[in-house]
């Protein structure tokens, strides 16, 4: 299946490019693919047609006529890094209020040479959240090339960022929102009894009239129907809080540490709707205090690929991996929202598997975790039929130090290199 | 505070203990039974939490050895013999599914209980914020620390808190913010100095206006319940902070060492009818019974040096004996150290890590172990205002304790379990500061038929000294040990020793008396006679 979101992004590339449908079919034979939802294949044939996985398989025969790129064995294959958390390409200016209805897209700026850049790393697919601290507002999703903003964005209002500190401020804000959207439900609520019950008088009075002047005919107002219900105006927190309660937004809430976590807890009380946390990993994070209750969730946790340290010790802890093992669903970031960093990502991520993170975790943590975590992951993050042809092409093991990207291709066109054919 | 008026605590106790308690845990446990069935797991009502074994330092000075200690939702709800705990001793055969509560046990044999300590003051044990309820940091390694050192409650700012930490539970139980802050606002400071004579007029000034307005506003309290018209005197130009003073509301604090400025508070304080708490009250040892007469009460540091004023021909200077003269005065003493954080970057040991160390050096200047546990327990706690939840193991009150393994008073004892609220937050086994220090022996089960007898524990005794036994540890444990044996037995003293605290001040004939022991500075039979005069 693919998502909504992507269908008028198929459309416009067909549209922008009518070639024959034959001629758009290619098979690429590779020595592995990591499919991440399906494990390894050896010998895997991959069938890309219109932009998307059509079929892939070990050794599956391929019809004469369509293109094949033979690269068993030297190539594995696996799906474009999703980097859900970045503000790569976009400056930095920020409040520190509440502004849930900010849109991230709305600052994007394509002729970014480092969309370029992080797509040679491997990157095919980028969150980018608006600045500040407080709530900052809401994610946009992309990829990494085009001339204008309508050609990069996937998606908008992809999750609402909120700052969660332990301060009584941010407490405060938190409360704050899920607030207005009562206070909203309630004004809503009032306005809507208001309208009907006009509504009645209304259609009582015209009644009345019908009644009274049954054989007069001239009828000007009566005539006129009764205005729609208009639901009152609301301010940004209340639509989006309100929102997260309909489970239409979801948010990332920024966590510093433990006790900003549970302060978190307290300020939401028993609110329910859809989160997740991010954690940027600091050199002596004590968020292992809450693994367990953490991974009990099951939820999604966003972090660097990076050892710290038992607070006060020289010993390492392999966080990602303590979160892993509690249950959490782990997504990566690169270390920090440089190129560089992008272009170190996997090499970065092999580091922590080395040290104990387990490797499917890994691989699950840069593409489909991300993409979930993005509310796209029925369309992209995995080697499956029908998502988007979001790969890169490696000399070898993603994780092992020596291996490089050979080629990247981003809804079936290779965009890195020359390929030859 | 309760206290058992006879000498047999011990006995008193043991009779309360048996008393089957759990009355609404019978009940649903049977009511559970037809409807297991639907239900996979009964909901947690009650949470135990039972200390046993341990040589039991209760409320009022008596030691009950080999006790057991029963708290139910973090208060303590039985301390005494025979105590049955719930899941150990009846309901064991009720399957856990069934269960609305949970019992932790926490075997002390060997082992001592104290309350937890309470320090007067204390900075970043929870963070740095003074917003307890928003910002605390329940799982900073200072507080960690802190528990580490005994202290389960501590002034922090104007609050009182108590160390609650983060600790996981198996089912999960959600952690109480609101739980930390135990009361605010509990002093007022004010200032009475020698090098600010304008200060101290202007303090006198307003305690006279403020006690002027007193007069008027309590003849006005009287006369509003005949006639609810009268209108409330105005309170312009009356200082609040004093006027919450004189009213009794908040304790005033005063910061002083000197000599003078004790005397000239301990006037004031007659003069105008309030108790001052005194801070630093280094000199305190000259003045002692002005002091007492005042009614003030006493924060030390007994490590402190000062050499006295070599210009001035009368006593002075820091004395190591000052705790024990201020506390004989009848003036409650509150121990605290010179610094109120944590800093592990030197060995000079003055941080509040090493508040039970302080104490002990009161003890070395003559104040006896009774007192110096009560001036890191039971005093600051009543100083603050949270003496009827803490700082001192009764039935009723919060079950905040520490296991230690030896006297809390000597230096080499260490704290091995701390539990706050019922919760056990601190394992010396299970963090990495202590832990590697005199690993806890394991304690050998013995048989059951044998466990009455005294030979059991001192082949333990040989096996490993620390782990020791009630009695008969020969080596090493000997000393702390027998020092808290004496502080047991004479569970009456202290007794007198609080009842001294409350009523001396407003006796100057005791106060006389004692203060004649010092009394060959020309300059005190002064004082004293200003003192009697205004007493009269």
């Amino acid at each position: 299946m693919i998502s909504n979101t992507l269908l008028p992004l198929l459309g416009l590339m067909a549209g922008a490019d009518p070639a024959p449908v034959v001629a758009d079919i290619l098979a690429i034979k590779v020595g592995r693919a990591e499919t991440i939802s399906h494990g390894t294949i050896e010998h895997a044939v991959i069938l890309i047609e219109g932009g998307r996985i059509v079929m892939i398989g070990e050794d599956l025969p391929i019809d004469r006529g369509i293109e094949v790129l033979d690269r068993d064995p030297e190539w594995t294959a696996m799906p474009g890094l999703v980097n859900c958390y970045s503000r790569i390409g976009l400056d930095s200016k920020g409040g520190n209020d509440s502004r849930p209805m900010q849109m991230a897209s709305g600052e994007l700026y394509p002729a970014s040479k480092a969309y370029g850049e992080v797509l040679e790393a491997g990157v095919t697919t980028l969150g980018l959240y608006p600045p500040g601290n407080g709530i900052p507002g809401q994610c946009v999703v992309v990829r990494p090339l085009g001339e204008t903003a309508e050609e990069m964005i996937l998606a908008d209002g992809a999750y609402l960022k909120i700052l969660a500190r332990s301060s009584a401020s941010s407490k405060k804000m938190i409360r704050k929102g899920f607030e207005e959207a009562d206070e909203y439900a309630e004004k809503e609520e009032k306005a809507r009894e208001k309208w009907e019950k006009a509504k009645e008088k209304w259609e009582k009075a015209k009644k009345k009239k019908k009644d009274d002047d049954d054989d007069e005919d001239d009828d000007e107002d009566e005539k006129k129907t009764f205005d729609p219900y208009s639901p009152p105006d609301r301010d940004d927190e209340a639509t989006a809080f309100q929102a997260l309660r309909d489970g239409e937004l979801s948010a990332l809430i920024s966590i510093t540490d433990s006790a900003s976590y549970l302060h978190f807890l307290d300020a939401i009380g028993e609110e329910e709707f859809s989160w997740d946390l991010r954690v940027p990993i600091t050199r002596e994070l004590n968020i292992f205090h809450l693994a367990q209750k953490i991974g009990a969730t099951g939820r999604r946790v966003v972090m660097e690929p990076t050892m710290s340290m038992h607070p006060n010790t020289m010993r390492q802890r392999n966080l990602p991996a303590e979160l892993v093992e509690a249950g959490a669903q782990l997504v990566l970031i690169p270390r920090s929202d440089s190129v560089t960093n992008h272009k170190a990502w996997l090499r970065h991520t092999g580091e922590l598997v080395a040290l104990g993170l387990p490797r499917e975790a890994a691989l699950r943590a840069m593409t489909q975790a991300p993409a979930e975590l993005l509310g796209m992951g029925e369309a992209l993050g995995s080697l499956d039929a029908d998502k988007a042809a979001n790969l890169i092409f490696l000399n070898g093991d993603p994780l092992e130090p020596g291996t490089k990207i050979e080629a990247v291709m981003l809804d079936g066109r290779f965009v890195s290199e020359e390929v030859s054919r | 505070m309760r206290r058992l008026p006879m000498p047999f605590g011990p006995l008193a106790l043991t009779f309360l203990a048996p008393v089957v308690f759990a009355v609404g845990s019978i009940a649903t446990g049977v009511d559970d039974e037809p409807e297991e069935a639907e239900k996979e797991k009964t909901e947690i009502e009650n949470y135990f939490f039972a200390v046993t074994g341990g040589d039991i330092y209760a409320a009022g000075g008596e030691v009950l050895r080999g006790a057991t200690l029963l708290a139910k939702n973090g208060k303590i709800t039985h301390i005494g013999y025979d105590v049955e705990i719930p899941g150990t001793d009846y309901f064991q055969d009720m399957p856990e599914e069934d269960r609305d509560f949970v019992t932790e046990t926490l075997d002390a044999t060997g082992l001592r209980v104290y309350p937890g300590l309470v320090a007067i003051s204390s900075s970043s044990l929870m963070g740095t914020s003074s917003d307890f309820a928003d910002a605390a940091d329940p799982f900073s390694q200072n507080l960690v620390l802190a528990l580490a050192s005994g202290i389960t409650s501590t002034g922090a700012s104007r609050n009182v808190v108590k160390l609650k930490r983060y600790v996981e539970h198996d089912p999960p139980r959600d952690f109480d913010f609101g739980g930390i802050l135990m009361g605010e606002g509990t002093y007022a400071s004010l200032s009475w100095s020698g090098r600010s004579p304008t200060g101290k007029a202007s303090l006198r000034e307003k305690m006279t206006s403020a006690s002027a307005y007193l007069r008027v506003y309590r003849k006005w309290e009287k006369d509003v319940k005949k006639d609810k018209d009268l209108k409330e005197p105005s309170k312009k130009g009356v200082d609040s902070t004093v006027l919450a003073v004189l009213k009794g509301e908040v304790h005033a604090r005063f910061s002083a060492d000197d000599r003078e400025d004790l005397l000239g508070i301990a006037r004031l304080a007659q003069e105008f009818g309030f108790r001052p708490v005194i801070a630093g009250c280094r000199e305190g040892w000259t003045v002692a019974d002005e002091l007492g007469r005042a009614g003030a009460m006493a924060i030390i540091t007994p490590r402190t040096r000062r050499d006295k004023n070599e210009n001035l021909v009368r006593p002075g200077g820091a004395s190591i004996e000052n705790a024990a003269i201020l506390h004989a005065a009848g003036i409650p003493i509150v121990i605290k150290t010179q610094s109120g954080g944590i800093n592990l970057g030197g060995i000079a040991g003055r941080d509040i890590m090493h508040l039970p160390v302080e104490a002990g050096f009161a003890v070395r200047g003559g104040l006896s172990e009774e007192a110096a546990l009560d001036a890191i327990t039971i005093e600051p706690a009543r100083m603050m205002g949270v003496g009827h939840r803490v700082g001192s193991l009764a039935v009723g009150k919060d079950c905040d304790l520490i296991v230690t393994d030896g006297d809390v008073l000597h230096y080499q004892t260490f704290v091995q379990y701390a539990i706050v609220d019922g919760e056990l937050v601190y394992d010396k086994e299970q963090e990495l500061f202590f832990a590697h220090i005199r690993p806890r022996a394991k304690v050998e089960v013995a048989p059951e038929e044998k466990i009455d007898a005294g030979e059991n524990l001192e082949e333990d005794g040989e096996e490993e000294e620390d782990a020791g036994g009630d009695e008969g540890d020969g080596d090493e444990g000997e000393d702390p040990e027998e020092g808290d044996a004496e502080g047991g037995e004479e569970g009456e003293d202290p007794e007198e020793g609080d009842a001294e605290g409350e009523e001396e001040g407003e006796d100057p004939e005791e106060g006389d008396g004692e203060g004649e022991e010092e009394g060959e500075d020309p300059e005190e039979g002064d004082g004293e006679g200003e003192e009697e005069g205004d007493g009269a």
